[in-house]
């Protein structure tokens, strides 16, 4: 018989030929591989194109880059005219004002949800009764995906008239004018808004580690005795913790790259809030780092702006990077368990 | 983006990019597709990113042609500007506001931050802090409301700066102690804001047309000096002379200068 | 002799769930998990309704089949077919790149994987990408697209590269929809136990081979979820719209030629439009907003329950021994 004939219909098998050229496993390897590099080359391409862009900026503002002084507002618009062909670029710029209303946005935004989401989480997974986990379930899926602009839309709609009809007086109104203008479009809105979009995101990603937590390590601490509200807390909780750095990890990328949805209901004013003013604090416009590129995003065309929007851009870029390594190592250790959640 | 009505395709068609005031977008919007009916290969692909913007976009050759709402400056060398039609820029309140009109010194201590309180303006029947509301720095009429009104000063930190004409009606629309400055196209009835006489004059098109309203002003068109293109040259002689245009331009609320009736 | 029943020392401790066991503390915990339970049980059911009554009230039918119009009124706007196909061509266009691309990077991953610092390269730049704001990857699109050379996939004029197209937008949400799809491929293909695999190998299948007869459709379901996961994403992002597409209502396209002349000229999605008609937008028509944001949520709650549908069937499927 011949030797080959079971092998006629089998296209795939390759070992009993003569290896005459690549064999379908080296040539596949390299296809993909070469995919595999086209990709990372487009990532290391991003980073290299924006920091070749935002590097006129960073250039000759240096470290004061970072800092204060002046208002930013008027700095971006010296920035935007200076773009004729007229006079030097102007790069002066420093965007403390924007970087502390993305760091107090995004902290408090999530600093809230970090803490519904755990006892939230907890909640779903172990002590809601049945019939109420299935509809939470699929809602928590649900609201993690709605697209962010929706959450916006209804911001705008209900959450900043409210707060600028109801909360804002105007005694607060007249306390601070004329540098400022209290509406409803403030740190409140923001924050509210960006903890209702990553809450049901880190519920979801809290629940999944919980859920993959051994129930033989949680009925064992049940047979000693203990109750079970200390027995999920203790054991439980306390071996997902890395995915809750994961998940915080992740939300917080998240609301840092948030940009059109915050940018609808934060103020759009280049001002740092003052946490002096005390109540009023929460009620002050600003604009933090990714609204601001939104804002600004039709002067894209004016090489001085173009730089500088692309510098603020490189910032959210390692910022998010670094944040990915954070997540990344944070569920190593859960990895050595072999709980992969 | 805010997004651009351009007209549609066909075959063989050039597009002409052109940028500017986002202030006049609506009537440019309805000109070029009148001008694209006409001319069926011709279509326009136009951002409103402001004014100064656009201007900026011609001299370095990234747009075609550009519109703006302010007359030239020693910073717009390299383009050459012709006046298309007239327009006036109207300061407009909330129509709870029982202020009717104001003068030109009393606006610029509004939009200073001198006077914070409607109390401290006459004429108001309101005892709360004004909210004022205008545009952002790359609009033309931004730079033209600083030169007429401010005298060069900057605006106060605050004045809630937005990015179109549309938004600041909305705003002030929505806020009974709103006050803002609008073009004439979004002061009129049904926009929901109430346009002021200012020193006394009415912004109306006829006010605009015989100059005795302080803000009126020449829309112009900008092209790039030397090498303008043919075919922009002649849609801004079709919509400067021509009656169809000239009819557009009445409609759309703002006032022909040069069209032939 | 007479044998005692041993009387224990003391008391059996009380089992666990009596109320003498429980610290206050622990009582204040349960508590709390209690209230923010129902408390978000409230405010997620809060949120549905209210986008189901807000959308019931302005969606009409008319609003799914004609074209955004310039008007003053809101009978005159018409409503939001072409951002409603636009959404509909971007997830597919941008699918159909992540997706292949998507499945053969976690392929390589989990059956290649040499060499290895080409491998943790490769896992960390699909996780840096999955964390980047799609405003810096609207950004470098900006850059990437306005290049001269890549002016066939947008409109030029006169020298100037507009830069903004389907395919512009299209590749680089294929960017955010990637890291989805690599991420579920690469745990679907990881699930499956290496006895499968070499029972390939011994009867003499290559490693491609059995990827290719053997391991992915097995873990079809997992290809499918992700890629209606990364689809999910594409269709809610705004930034990358915003920059990269345009923003004309209804679609310009580039020239006549029938497909691509569309796909290189400029249009708007649902988001971009819901952007536009919000209040802080130029249209400012909040209920034409309203009704295109339940059409949006619909296809995303559809997508919902089509990964739920996929997730379970896949449940009741072959299990290894």
């Amino acid at each position: 018989m011949d030797r080959d004939a079971y092998l006629d219909h089998d296209p795939d098998a390759g070992f009993l030929e003569p290896d005459r050229r690549l064999s379908q496993d080296q040539r596949a390897e390299l296809g993909l591989g070469a995919l595999v590099c086209v990709v990372v080359g487009l990532l290391v391409a991003l980073f290299v194109f924006v920091l070749r862009e935002a590097w006129p900026s960073f250039a000759h503002n240096g470290l004061a880059w970072f800092g204060g002084g002046g208002s930013v507002d008027q700095q971006l618009q010296a920035i935007s005219t200076s773009g004729d062909l007229k006079h030097a670029p102007v790069y002066t710029f420093h965007a403390w004002p924007l970087i502390w209303s993305t760091i107090v946005i995004t902290i408090g935004a999530v600093a809230i949800a970090f803490v519904s989401s755990l006892f939230i989480a907890v909640f779903m997974v172990e002590f809601a009764p049945p019939w109420l986990r299935r509809i939470l379930e699929p809602v928590v899926r649900l609201l993690a995906s709605v697209p962010s602009v929706i959450y916006g839309l209804a911001a705008v709609l209900v959450l900043v008239p409210f707060i600028g009809n109801h909360l804002i007086t105007q005694n607060e109104k007249a306390s601070v004018t004329p540098t400022i203008q209290l509406s409803g479009s403030s740190l409140l809105a923001a924050i509210v808004v960006l903890t209702v979009m990553i809450a049901p995101i880190m519920i979801a990603v809290f629940a999944d580690g919980l859920r993959s937590v051994p129930r033989g390590w949680l009925e064992g601490s049940l047979a000693l005795g203990i109750n079970r509200w200390r027995t999920f807390w203790k054991v439980g909780v306390r071996t997902a913790r890395p995915v809750f750095v994961a998940g915080t990890v992740l939300a917080t990328a998240r609301a840092l790259g948030e940009a059109v949805m915050v940018s609808m209901v934060s103020g759009g004013v280049g001002f740092a809030p003052n946490p002096v003013d005390g109540l009023i604090f929460f009620f002050e416009p600003s604009r933090p780092l990714a609204a601001t590129i939104i804002a600004f995003t039709e002067e894209l065309s004016s090489p001085p702006m173009k730089h500088t929007l692309y510098a603020i851009a490189a910032v959210l870029l390692f910022s998010s990077a670094m944040l990915s390594v954070i997540g990344w190592a944070a569920k190593q250790p859960m990895r050595r368990y072999g709980l992969v959640p | 983006m805010i997004p651009m009505m351009a007209v549609p395709a066909s075959a063989g068609a050039t597009t002409l990019f052109g940028s500017g005031s986002s202030a006049e977008q609506p009537i440019l919007n309805v000109l070029f597709r009148a001008y694209n009916r006409l001319h069926a290969s011709i279509r326009f692909n136009y951002l409103p990113d402001g004014g100064n913007a656009g201007v900026q976009d011609v001299q370095a050759g990234r747009r075609l042609f550009a519109v703006n709402t302010r007359p030239p400056l020693p910073s717009d060398s390299g383009t050459t500007y012709f006046k298309l039609f007239l327009d006036g820029l109207c300061v407009a309140v909330n129509p709870s506001n029982s202020l009717s009109g104001l003068t030109v010194a009393q606006t610029k201590n509004i939009f200073t931050g001198v006077a914070t309180n409607w109390s401290q303006v006459g004429g108001s029947n309101l005892t709360t802090t004004i909210d004022p509301v205008g545009r952002n720095s790359s609009a033309g009429s931004y730079t033209f409301f600083q030169q007429a009104v401010l005298g060069g000063a900057t605006q106060s930190s605050n004045v809630h700066p937005v990015t179109s004409d549309g938004l600041v009606a909305t705003a002030v629309s929505k806020d009974s102690s709103g006050i803002g400055y609008v073009g004439l196209a979004h002061a009129g009835k049904g926009s929901g804001v109430k346009a002021l006489t200012l020193n006394g004059v009415s912004c109306s098109q006829a006010n605009i047309k015989n100059e005795t309203y302080p803000l009126f002003r020449y829309i112009w068109g900008v092209l790039p000096t030397g090498h303008a293109s043919r075919t922009v040259e002649t849609f801004f002689d079709w919509v400067r002379t021509s009656k169809q245009a000239g009819q557009i331009i009445q409609r759309a609320g703002a006032v022909p200068a040069f069209n032939k009736k | 002799m007479t044998t005692a029943t041993p009387t224990p020392a003391r008391s059996t401790p009380k089992r666990s769930g009596s109320s003498a066991s429980w610290r206050w503390s622990d009582r204040l915990g349960l508590g709390l998990a209690w209230f923010l339970g129902l408390l978000f049980c409230a405010i997620a059911a809060a949120i549905v309704i209210y986008f189901l009554v807000e959308g019931i009230r302005y969606l009409r039918p008319n609003l799914l089949v004609t074209n955004p119009a310039p008007g003053v009124s809101e009978s005159q706007t018409g409503g939001f077919l072409d951002p409603l196909l636009g959404t509909l061509i971007l997830g597919a266009m941008s699918m159909a790149v992540a997706v292949p691309v998507g499945v053969g990077i976690a392929v390589w991953l989990s059956e290649f994987g040499r060499p290895t610092g080409l491998a943790r390269v490769a896992e960390s730049a699909v996780e840096m990408l999955a964390g980047e704001p799609s405003v810096v990857l609207a950004l470098f699109g900006t850059i990437l697209f306005t290049v001269g050379q890549l002016g066939f996939l947008s409109q030029t004029s006169h020298g100037i590269v507009l830069g903004q197209s389907f395919f512009a937008a299209a590749a680089m949400l294929s960017l955010v929809g990637l890291p989805m799809v690599v991420a579920s491929t690469r745990e679907g293909l990881q699930a499956i136990p290496s006895h499968v695999r070499e029972a390939s190998y011994a009867v003499g299948k290559t490693k491609i081979a059995t990827t290719r007869r053997v391991l992915l459709p097995a873990a079809r379901p997992s290809v499918i979820t992700g890629s209606m996961l990364g689809l999910g994403r594409v269709i809610g992002d705004t930034a990358i719209v915003l920059l990269l597409l345009g923003g004309t209502l209804t679609f310009q396209a580039a020239n006549s030629t029938p497909l691509l002349g569309l796909l290189r000229g400029t249009g708007d999605t649902l988001t971009g439009y819901i952007y536009y008609n919000a209040p802080t937008g130029d249209g400012n028509q909040p209920s034409k907003a309203y009704a295109a944001a339940f059409v949006l949520m619909l296809m995303v709650l559809a997508i919902n329950v089509g990964v739920d549908f996929v997730v379970r069937r896949s449940q009741r499927a072959v299990r290894w021994s």
